[in-house]
């Protein structure tokens, strides 16, 4: 007797999103940005507007020399934060990569 | 009407935002021949600090193009043009962090997830000609959460500068302005701190 099973995984479209934050956190700290990046797309998928996720983007972009990306999520950082502390760092990214 | 609106209004926030430099206005920085850079002291948690950042500007004015001389004196000397006069630049490092832990709340939508198990079997009898398949399928279903919340963390470098130059001559402060920036790296944290600032002092000798 031949049996074939074939597990169909779906419906895991956003599911993963926590972990991706926690995977990418990790690939932080071992120095791993590319990688950290990956994963940081993935959970922005579920929280689009979170000033903080923004942040950490344009840190790693611009530890892996990508300034224009960093703008960019320097100015989504800008664009949702509610934070004093956490503008003003933006601003300063924001004026320094913009000069370059 | 609403763009213009909103463009003066973004150049309103940026330039009341950004820390300007202060300046004497009434001093003719193109009579200026030298830059003597002062040795930077260590910030007080930090030992060597204070050379890496002053390593840091020499390599600085370098970059832009200044001709940069360390061995004719103890200081870094930065010659400019014929004017005769110095100015004395000096700095304090007003933070310098290694490791500040940063930590990044979150929400997360757990949409949840489906299963599909599909059993196939097929069986062939020797003495029949007929052939028998079954299959069965059975699927689970997760509902998952709307909205859950956690936090993770991560570590960045900050550091801060402070930069004044004084007319050797007659001691008077003619410029300074304060800097910081962050990074996931220290090194690279001062490099662009120290560069934002050489960045703003070499527009007083065009």
């Amino acid at each position: 007797m031949k049996i074939l099973r074939i597990f169909i995984l779906s419906g895991l479209l956003l599911a993963g999103s926590s972990d991706a934050l926690s995977k990418a956190s990790a690939a932080m700290k071992a120095g791993m940005y590319k990688e950290a990046l990956g994963h940081i797309s993935v959970s922005q998928q579920s929280d689009m507007t979170n000033p903080d996720i923004y942040r950490m983007k344009a840190l790693l972009h611009e530890a892996v020399d990508e300034p224009n990306h960093a703008l960019i999520a320097w100015q989504y950082c800008l664009k949702y934060s509610k934070n004093e502390i956490l503008s003003s760092e933006a601003k300063v990214h924001i004026q320094s990569l913009s000069q370059e | 009407m609403i763009k213009p609106l909103l463009s003066i209004s973004i150049i309103i926030l940026f330039s009341s935002c950004w820390n300007g430099s202060a300046v004497n206005e009434s001093y003719d920085f193109n009579t200026v021949s030298y830059i003597k850079i002062i040795p930077v002291n260590d910030h007080t948690y930090i030992s060597g600090s204070g050379e890496m950042v002053e390593t840091s500007l020499s390599h600085s004015f370098l970059k832009y193009g200044f001709n940069v001389n360390e061995l004719s004196s103890d200081f870094p000397i930065i010659t400019l043009g014929h004017g005769g006069k110095t100015l004395e630049l000096s700095c304090i490092i007003t933070e310098f962090t290694d490791s500040e832990i940063i930590i990044v709340p979150y929400r997360y939508e757990d949409h949840g997830s489906t299963t599909t198990t599909v059993s196939q079997s097929a069986s062939a009898d020797a003495d029949t000609d007929n052939a028998k398949t079954s299959s069965s399928t059975t699927t689970k279903t997760d509902g998952g959460a709307i909205s859950s919340g956690s936090k993770v963390n991560y570590t960045s470098a900050r550091v801060g500068i402070m930069l004044k130059m004084i007319d050797a001559d007659s001691e008077a402060l003619v410029w300074s302005n304060s800097y910081w920036y962050s990074s996931l790296e220290l090194h690279r944290a001062m490099e662009i701190c120290v560069r934002n600032g050489v960045n703003q002092m070499r527009k007083l000798f065009q």
